[in-house]
């Protein structure tokens, strides 16, 4: 055994030095730099923690062993993390990343939590690293990459963050939440046999649920506070031809769900703008999401897992969460009908006027967006944050 | 819009309980045979620190399973309600599980980690490898929703 972990580590050894010369040559744009080095760091970190394994195999103990195959098990699946997803922001990173990065240093900019994380940007589905041991990486689509419309989705991978940095008092806010919704799912009598039983095994279910879903509807009313209209017009966009499971799914698929149907996100993402005096946007929002689901002959149901009784609990509690991670708030100027100011407009009025660009004709589109990116990235004033 | 945010957290914490694990059970096991292991001291000081507060909360949590078999387990996530049902799962297998963790409870290896006397070292080591087990079972769903399968 000792003689199969030293050649483990020696290769592990080889493997994190050889990924670290490749590391060396690659010339990255500067608003990669802190998560460059964050991951020129961790490279030494993990060529320290062969090195220890190294150091404890040369003691000859025998009943160590199990403890350094453990710490070797440990140090390959980092070096796997490392290796496969941690190192892929910098060594896939193209020039039109600083669109991304610069909207995203943004935004961590605004919070004193986030001020300081390395962040990385890759590709894949819409998502977020939200691990405060690790620098931040956000996954998106790379066509999303390239473009404005679809920027306003970080804001919702942003709440993860938001959430993870103030855990306790979130958990705390859910459990609360999950506890009104048990209630209201209390019958007004129970029977004492095998269909009560059946039932209130399914009612578990449900309030288990929601501890998941919770964090998802607080991460799109993040979104929302943060990207103001252009993020319900990206979220609505992005998800309204996915097909049926995105307005309906059966009961034992919402058993499984981590996020609630997309459908309810938008009926409660139009009551939000409603209640901040975005009618027009609201209606026209459910209004895409109705017409779709008739046409496919689709009425809502969430099978008891959501009910209008819950709604304004629901709100509440996302409401307290909100406050609880005070996220940027979109202003007036930023959903201002006006073009950008790049001295003065923030990263959010670029994202809110390429809606109204798109919306008011979509062929003029892309000349406008090409030289409004271009503009942004040369605005020597990066982080316009308002006073 | 994925959920990998709740695989990667789990799979850092079962990390860096893995690393506690592992730094202090070497620790003890160099220190009860006389050798000596200064340069791990404050690193076993902090996996102390950080095996205790993880079994505070994971006590917590197997303390509502088990109480309340029949309501929900509230504020807690997915994974954290798994790992605390097989640790259930565990205290009644006798036959893989037989550390003071499984067959006492969680408060007396919380105990065991801030004792000195040899004695409950030794017990520690033990506990230590089983719980080692258990979070190494527990990684596994994480690292393969992380890193995938070849």
């Amino acid at each position: 055994m000792r003689s199969l972990l030293r050649r483990s580590n020696t290769s592990l050894l080889r493997e994190i030095d050889q990924l670290r010369s490749v590391l060396l040559r690659r010339s990255i744009p500067q608003e990669l730099a802190s998560y460059y080095d964050w991951v020129l760091a961790e490279n030494d970190s993990l060529h320290r923690q062969a090195l220890q394994n190294l150091r404890d195999l040369s003691l000859n103990r025998d009943d160590t062993l199990d403890d350094i195959l453990s710490q070797t098990q440990n140090l390959t699946r980092s070096f796997r993390l490392y290796d496969e997803r941690l190192t892929t922001p910098v060594l896939r990173s193209l020039p039109s990343d600083r669109l991304c990065l610069r909207i995203v240093n943004w935004l961590h900019s605004l919070h004193s939590q986030t001020l300081h994380i390395p962040t990385g940007l890759s590709d894949g589905e819409f998502s977020i690293w939200p691990e405060p041991q690790l620098p931040v990486v956000y996954f998106m689509p790379p066509s999303a990459q390239l473009g404005l419309l679809y920027l306003p989705l970080f804001f919702h991978e942003f709440g993860h963050l938001l959430y993870a940095y103030h855990k306790p008092e979130m958990d705390d806010l859910v459990r609360d939440l999950q506890e009104k919704i048990a209630e209201l799912l209390q019958p007004l009598s129970q029977r004492d046999d095998l269909h009560t039983e059946d039932q209130a095994k399914k009612r578990n279910v449900i309030v288990e649920t929601w501890y998941e879903w919770t964090q998802e509807l607080f991460c799109d009313a993040v979104g929302f506070v943060i990207g103001g209209p252009a993020f319900i017009k990206a979220f609505s966009m992005f998800f309204l031809m996915l097909g049926q499971g995105r307005f309906n799914l059966p009961s034992d698929q919402l058993e499984q769900s981590q996020h609630p149907v997309t459908w309810l996100r938008i009926r409660l993402l139009a009551e939000r703008s409603r209640h901040l005096g975005l009618m027009d946007e609201a209606e026209r929002l459910e209004d895409d999401w109705d017409t779709t689901a008739r046409t496919m002959s689709i009425s809502e149901d969430y099978y008891g897992f959501f009910e209008d009784d819950f709604r304004p609990f629901i709100q509440k509690t996302v409401n307290d969460m909100l406050t609880e991670a005070s996220p940027y708030h979109f202003t007036k100027d930023d959903v201002a009908p006006c073009e950008c100011n790049p001295q003065t407009s923030t990263p959010v009025h670029l994202l809110n006027r390429a809606w109204a660009v798109f919306a008011a004709d979509p062929n003029c589109y892309d000349d406008w967006e090409r030289q409004a990116v271009q503009t942004f990235l040369e605005s020597s004033n990066d982080c316009n944050v308002p006073t | 819009m994925s959920h990998q945010w709740l695989a990667i957290q789990s799979f850092q914490q079962s990390q860096n309980l893995l690393d506690a694990i592992n730094t202090l059970s070497i620790h003890l096991k160099l220190k009860l045979a006389g050798i000596p292991d200064q340069e791990r001291v404050e690193a076993s000081d902090k996996a102390r620190e950080t095996l205790s507060s993880f079994l505070e909360k994971l006590q917590d949590v197997i303390h509502k399973t088990e109480q309340v078999k029949a309501t929900p387990i509230l504020g807690v996530d997915s994974r954290l309600k798994q790992l605390a049902k097989s640790f259930i799962a565990a205290k009644d297998n006798r036959r893989r599980f037989h550390s003071a963790l499984f067959t006492k409870n969680i408060c007396h290896v919380t105990q065991l980690l801030s004792s000195t006397q040899e004695k409950n070292e030794k017990e520690l080591v033990e506990s230590l490898a089983e719980l080692r087990v258990l979070i190494q079972e527990h990684i596994h769903t994480d690292a393969s929703r992380i890193l995938g399968e070849v």
